[in-house]
């Protein structure tokens, strides 16, 4: 199964972007690593020219509320994008906040797996459970 | 005469054409009612009896070179790469459509040099639907080429005539691959150049490979240091009659395409100072600081109508503008630049016959405050000489 991941807006945090790529391999996926830096656009583009089922959207600066508001609005643009899963994870919000008001704040914006300040493989093990219920064997 | 200082080098542009001796350089206007070797020969006859075959080296970037049409599947990769190879292979006129859309795109009436279907990884397959084959049936084009996922290569290519099948640009890491495509377009235009009745008759005259004028420039450009006071990184402008190339040195661009050249390329089609000369007056009407920009230099909109030195000063100021202001976020262009990091702006062409440095130092200060809301303020730095295009011919 192929993912998309990357470090969502002007982000250089270039170590938990390599963890999750290394655990993602170890766990069998097949990743495709945009790295730091990256804007929302080349993620949904990344997941089209790949044929990836899962775009997995990391933050650490809190940057990601800004673009998690764009989400759904970009993902309408595309017409082959319906069956992907959209996962974020890492520190989502700038301070704090109550975990699950922001967890319902992400899916509102449209993604399927929200991992706000929760262990990698506990948020890897939780993708393996969509996974394995949006595409069964 | 023989060595390698014992040249004659010659660039046919769209509007002039420049000689280059080891003692002198000349221009002249081209007449247009003449091909180019009778046009050449009436005016520097003298010079041309000078030099062997052997020792007239041609470029030219007249005739505009290759039209382009490029169907990719994203903007952020296929189109981004087979456009970035495009013109770094001197391909001057390029459009673009995002396969998912390409229903809604019209036909174009004119005949296409070259159409190139660019998407996905090899480990992906089945990116393109009957809606390709139904766009491209009704296309005019001399050549079809695939650069997409090899999986789908085979598909693409029963239907489509003719289609020429090449490695896909986009490796599995989703890097950009270049030399495959890069080549193929370099030797279609270098065809289409030595394909042209007026070109081909320059082989009387030489027995070297005619070029580009763009492939000669980029080539100059990592030993610029050598001829021209630059301080990294820099752009250089060729403003020229018929259309502007932009060269860009990669530290420039924020972009995801990692490659081994310093330098890239980019075109504004139908932004010159003659024969484009219309529509960059239409391109000045419709930019909202042009009407500040010519109070600054103490015009008005009249001057568009006017036929006088001043008119084609002032419009060789707007078109530096303009090629800034497309260059920045605001402007539209595949790609914008890092304009605030620019530590030199270097022009060559014939521009730099007409303009002085403090002429172009008053738009470029203008354009950065205005735009920018900067003080910052790039080295203007004219090649006056045509040293680049020489160094690029000499590398």
């Amino acid at each position: 199964m192929k993912v998309v991941t990357g470090v969502v807006g002007n982000d250089i945090h270039v170590v938990a972007n390599r963890l999750i790529d290394l655990s993602l391999r170890a766990r069998g996926y097949e990743v495709y690593n945009l790295g730091v830096n990256t804007h929302l656009e080349e993620f949904f583009d990344a997941v089209v020219e790949t044929g990836a089922e899962v775009l997995m959207i990391s933050s650490l600066n809190g940057e990601a509320e800004g673009w998690g508001r764009e989400v759904r609005l970009l993902k309408s643009r595309y017409k082959t994008l319906d069956d992907v899963v959209l996962m974020i994870g890492g520190n989502l919000v700038v301070g704090s906040g109550d975990p699950e008001e922001i967890v319902a704040r992400y899916k509102n914006y449209g993604f399927d797996l929200v991992c706000h300040q929760v262990d990698l493989n506990t948020g890897l093990d939780m993708l393996q459970e969509l996974v394995d219920q949006r595409f069964p064997a | 005469m023989s060595g390698a200082d014992n040249r004659l080098l010659i660039d046919v542009g769209s509007t002039y054409f420049k000689l280059c001796t080891p003692d002198s350089i000349e221009q002249h206007f081209r007449d247009f009612n003449r091909d180019i070797l009778e046009d050449l020969r009436n005016k520097c006859g003298d010079t041309l009896e000078r030099f062997g075959k052997d020792e007239v080296y041609i470029c030219s970037s007249a005739n505009g070179g290759l039209s382009t049409l490029i169907i990719g599947v994203t903007q952020s990769f296929s189109l981004k790469y087979a456009t970035n190879i495009a013109f770094n292979a001197g391909i001057n006129i390029i459009d673009t459509i995002l396969f998912q859309n390409i229903e809604e795109y019209s036909i174009p009436s004119d005949l296409i040099d070259v159409v190139i279907i660019v998407g996905g990884v090899d480990s992906h397959s089945g990116l393109f639907s009957p809606a390709l084959y139904d766009y491209v049936g009704q296309l005019r084009y001399s050549n079809a080429v695939f650069v997409g996922s090899a999986q789908d290569a085979q598909q693409v290519s029963r239907n489509i005539d003719h289609l020429v099948v090449l490695p896909n640009v986009i490796d599995d890491r989703l890097h950009i691959v270049e030399e495959h495509l890069k080549d193929y377009l370099t030797n279609l235009y270098q065809q289409d150049i030595e394909g042209k009745e007026d070109i081909k008759n320059l082989y009387q005259i030489t027995s070297n490979q005619i070029f580009s004028t763009p492939y000669i420039v980029n080539r100059a450009l990592p030993h610029i240091e050598s001829r021209v006071s630059v301080a990294n990184p820099f752009i250089l402008l060729d403003i020229g009659g018929a259309t502007t190339d932009i060269h860009y040195s990669k530290d420039l661009v924020d972009e995801n395409i990692v490659t081994e050249n310093e330098y890239d390329r980019l075109v504004f089609k139908r932004l010159g100072v003659y024969k484009s000369r219309q529509s960059l007056v239409l391109a000045a009407q419709a930019n909202e600081f042009v009407y500040e920009l010519l109070m600054h230099l103490g015009a008005t909109e009249n001057i568009y109508n006017e036929d006088s030195d001043k008119a084609t000063r002032i419009l060789m100021q707007l078109a530096i503008f303009l090629v800034l202001y497309k260059m920045s976020p605001y402007g539209e262009a595949y790609i914008s630049l890092k304009l605030l990091a620019i530590n030199s702006i270097v022009l060559t062409g014939g521009i730099t016959k007409v303009l002085t440095v403090e002429e172009i130092q008053t738009i470029i200060a203008f354009f950065y405050r205005k735009i920018l809301s900067s003080d910052h303020n790039p080295v203007a730095v004219l090649d006056s000489n045509y040293d680049i295009w020489t160094l690029g011919t000499k590398v």
